[in-house]
C-alpha cells in the first residue's frame, strides 16, 4: 500500500485546466518533494490530496482511503502544515495546540501529553501561555508545525516549511523532518527551496503547467542533464574581471557572478579550466580557487519547467 | 451492532469537534468590537428607534425586543469570524480537519447560538424589571429563545459562506435580509393587521414564527399554534444548515 496515490487527477476551474492527469505515488516512510513554479498546480494538488477540493477527474488515495469517498478516514491519518502560519493569534500556543488536537479527535490525556512534548521539541515551552500575536515569524512557524504533528500523523503535508525563517527555526524544522523520516512518517514536502528538497527528499516530482514533468530521486534527475556542468572560479587580478570578459573563454556558454566567484556554464569543464588559467595569466594575476560542479537540482528544475532566469546558457524545454 | 457503535462514535467525534470550534470562537470573537456593536448595540438601538413613543403594550413590545435581539445577536458572530479566518487562513484548518462540513457549520453556528442566548436575557430581564410583563407560559419562551437563536445563528453561518475576506461584505448582504424581516414578521405590526395581499411574505420569515412563539409566553393570543411555530423554525434550521453545507462545499472548490 502507498501512503499517497494520485490517480489521473485533473482539475478544471472554468476555462482553466489547472491539473491534467496527474499520476504519482508516494511510498510509506518516504520524504517526497513536490516542486514547481508558481501557478504550476502545486496548491491545487495539495488541496485535492487533503480533501479540501474535489478533482474534476481521477481520484487520490491516502493509505488506501479514497480522498473523495472516504475523506474523513483519509484525513485522520494526516497532519497538514499550510504555507501560511495559520495559527489563532488571539489564542495562546497551548490553546492553539489543544484546539487542533480536539479537531483531530485526540483524547484529553494524550493531547496534553503530546502538546507538552511538542512545545519542548520546538522550543516553545516557556511561551506556552502567551498569546501568539507576539510571536516571531519563526516561532509561529514552529507552532504551526507542532499543530500539524499533534495527532501523531502517518503522513505530513509540509507546504513551504522553512520559507523566510531565521536560522534557529530552520535548523529545528529540518531536524524534525529528519526525525519524522526515521520514524517512518511519510512527508509530502512542497518547497521553493530546491536545495532543501535535494537534501531532504528521497524522490521529487516536478510539476509544470498542471502536468508532472519528472519524478525521480534528486541524483537521478541530475544525471539526466549532465550537459549542464560548470566551473566555479575565484581570481586575484590587478583589475576585477567582468562576466563579459570570461564569456570569451572557449567553451563557456554563460557566466554567472556569485559573490566573489564566477560560475562558468559549460559542456566541457576541462577545456574551460585550461581557459581560466590562461585568462588569469594573461591578466597578470592568479586563480585563487577553481571547482567543477555537476548540474544541481535547480538546473533540472529550470530545464524541466522551462524557466529561463539566466537569459541564456541553459537551454530550456517547453 | 458494530455499525451502530461506529455511527455513534462518528457522531460523538463530529459533535466534539463542533463544540471545539464553538469554544474557539467564544474565546476569540465574543469581545471583538464589531461583534459587540452588531450583536448588542445595533439591536438595542433598532428597537429604541422603532418602539419608543409608540403606544404598544409591554406584552407586545418585550417579545418583539427579544426577537430582534436574537435575530441580530445570533447572526452576528459568523459573518465576522469566518471572513477574518479566511483572511488569516485559519479557516483552512477547519476545512482540512477530519470532520464533515456539517460539523463545521454546526460548530460555527453554536458560537452565535450561545452568544445570542446570553444577550437575549437582557431584554427579558429589562422587561421583567421595568415593565409589568407577566410571563403566562414559560415553556414557549424557553423553546422560542433556544430555537430562534439557533435558527438565526445558522442563518449567519449560511451568509458567511460567501467567499469574501471582508466582514463588511457579508454584513451588508445580511442586513438586506435582516432589516426587512423586522417589518414583515409581526414584530412591530401584528400579523393580523398585515394586508392579506402581502401576508404570504410573512410566512417566509423565520422571525415570524420565532416572534409568535415568544409572544405565546406573554399572551394567549398568538397567530399560529406553538407547535406550528416550532415545526417551522425547525424547517428553517434544516434549510439553512443544508444550504450552508452546500455553499461551503461549492465555494471551496
Amino acid at each position: 500500500m502507498y501512503a499517497i496515490e494520485a490517480l489521473s487527477l485533473s482539475k478544471r476551474f472554468g476555462d482553466i485546466q489547472a491539473l491534467t492527469h496527474v499520476d504519482f505515488s508516494v511510498n510509506v516512510g518516504e520524504t517526497f518533494g513536490f516542486l514547481g513554479p508558481n501557478g504550476a498546480g502545486k496548491t491545487t494538488t495539495i488541496r485535492i490530496l487533503t480533501g479540501i477540493s474535489a478533482p474534476t477527474e481521477g481520484t487520490a488515495r491516502i493509505f488506501g482511503n479514497d480522498i473523495v469517498q472516504e475523506t474523513i478516514a483519509a484525513r485522520r491519518q494526516m497532519g497538514i502544515v499550510h504555507e501560511t502560519s495559520n495559527i489563532y493569534t488571539d489564542l495562546t500556543a497551548w490553546q492553539n495546540l489543544m484546539f487542533t488536537a480536539e479537531m483531530y479527535h485526540v483524547g484529553r490525556t494524550e493531547r496534553e501529553k503530546r502538546g507538552s512534548e511538542l512545545l519542548d521539541l520546538f522550543g516553545l515551552t516557556e511561551r506556552k501561555d502567551d498569546k501568539t500575536n507576539g510571536f516571531s515569524k519563526g516561532m509561529k512557524r514552529r507552532l504551526t508545525l507542532a499543530m500539524g504533528l499533534i495527532n501523531d500523523p502517518r503522513l505530513l503535508f509540509l507546504d513551504e516549511p522553512t520559507s523566510g525563517l531565521d536560522v534557529q527555526s530552520n535548523l529545528i524544522i529540518r531536524d524534525v523532518i529528519r526525525d519524522l523520516n526515521e520514524k517512518d512518517v511519510t512527508v509530502f514536502l512542497t518547497t521553493h527551496n530546491i536545495e532543501e528538497a535535494n537534501l531532504a527528499c528521497d524522490r521529487v516530482a516536478i510539476i509544470n503547467h498542471g502536468r508532472i514533468a519528472a519524478i525521480d530521486s534528486p541524483e537521478r534527475l541530475k544525471k539526466t542533464i549532465q550537459s549542464v556542468q560548470s566551473v566555479e572560479a575565484a581570481f586575484d587580478l590587478p583589475a576585477p574581471p567582468e562576466p563579459e570578459d570570461l564569456e570569451q573563454i572557449p567553451g563557456v556558454t554563460e557566466v554567472i557572478k556569485q559573490g566573489d566567484k564566477f560560475r562558468l556554464i559549460t559542456e566541457d569543464p576541462s577545456a574551460v579550466i585550461e581557459g581560466v588559467m590562461a585568462f588569469a595569466a594573461q591578466r597578470k594575476g592568479r586563480v585563487i580557487s577553481v571547482n567543477t560542479l555537476g548540474p544541481s537540482l535547480e538546473d533540472v528544475f529550470i530545464r524541466l519547467t522551462g524557466l529561463d532566469i539566466r537569459t541564456k546558457g541553459v537551454k530550456t524545454v517547453d | 451492532m458494530t455499525d451502530l457503535a461506529g455511527c455513534c462514535g462518528e457522531l460523538v467525534s463530529e459533535l466534539t469537534a463542533a463544540w471545539a470550534i464553538a469554544k474557539k470562537d467564544m474565546l476569540i470573537y465574543y469581545i471583538k468590537p464589531n461583534i459587540i456593536v452588531s450583536g448588542m448595540l445595533f439591536p438595542l438601538f433598532m428597537f429604541l428607534a422603532f418602539a419608543v413613543g409608540r403606544p404598544a403594550e409591554s406584552s407586545v413590545m418585550i417579545p418583539g425586543l427579544i426577537a430582534i435581539t436574537i435575530l441580530f445577536s445570533a447572526s452576528s458572530i459568523e459573518p465576522v469570524s469566518i471572513p477574518i479566518e479566511r483572511r488569516m487562513k485559519t479557516f483552512d484548518r477547519l476545512l482540512s480537519a477530519p470532520i464533515s462540513l456539517h460539523a463545521v457549520v454546526l460548530g460555527e453556528s453554536l458560537s452565535g447560538f450561545i452568544y445570542s442566548l446570553g444577550i437575549a436575557v437582557v431584554p427579558l430581564v429589562v422587561g421583567l424589571i421595568l415593565f409589568p410583563t407577566p410571563i403566562t407560559n414559560i415553556a414557549p419562551l424557553i423553546v422560542g429563545i433556544i430555537l430562534t437563536s439557533f435558527c438565526f445563528a445558522t442563518m449567519g453561518t449560511l451568509f458567511a459562506a460567501y467567499p469574501t475576506e471582508s466582514p463588511g461584505d457579508i454584513m451588508s448582504m445580511l442586513n438586506l435580509v435582516r432589516l426587512p424581516l423586522i417589518f414583515i414578521s409581526g414584530v412591530f405590526i401584528p400579523l393580523s393587521q398585515i394586508p392579506d395581499a402581502v401576508r404570504f411574505v410573512t410566512y417566509l420569515s423565520p422571525l415570524t414564527y420565532g416572534n409568535d412563539l415568544i409572544h405565546a409566553a406573554f399572551s394567549a393570543e398568538t397567530h399560529f399554534h406553538p407547535v406550528v411555530d416550532i415545526a417551522m423554525i425547525c424547517v428553517f434550521i434544516l434549510i439553512f444548515q443544508f444550504a450552508a453545507n452546500r455553499l461551503y462545499k461549492k465555494f471551496n472548490e
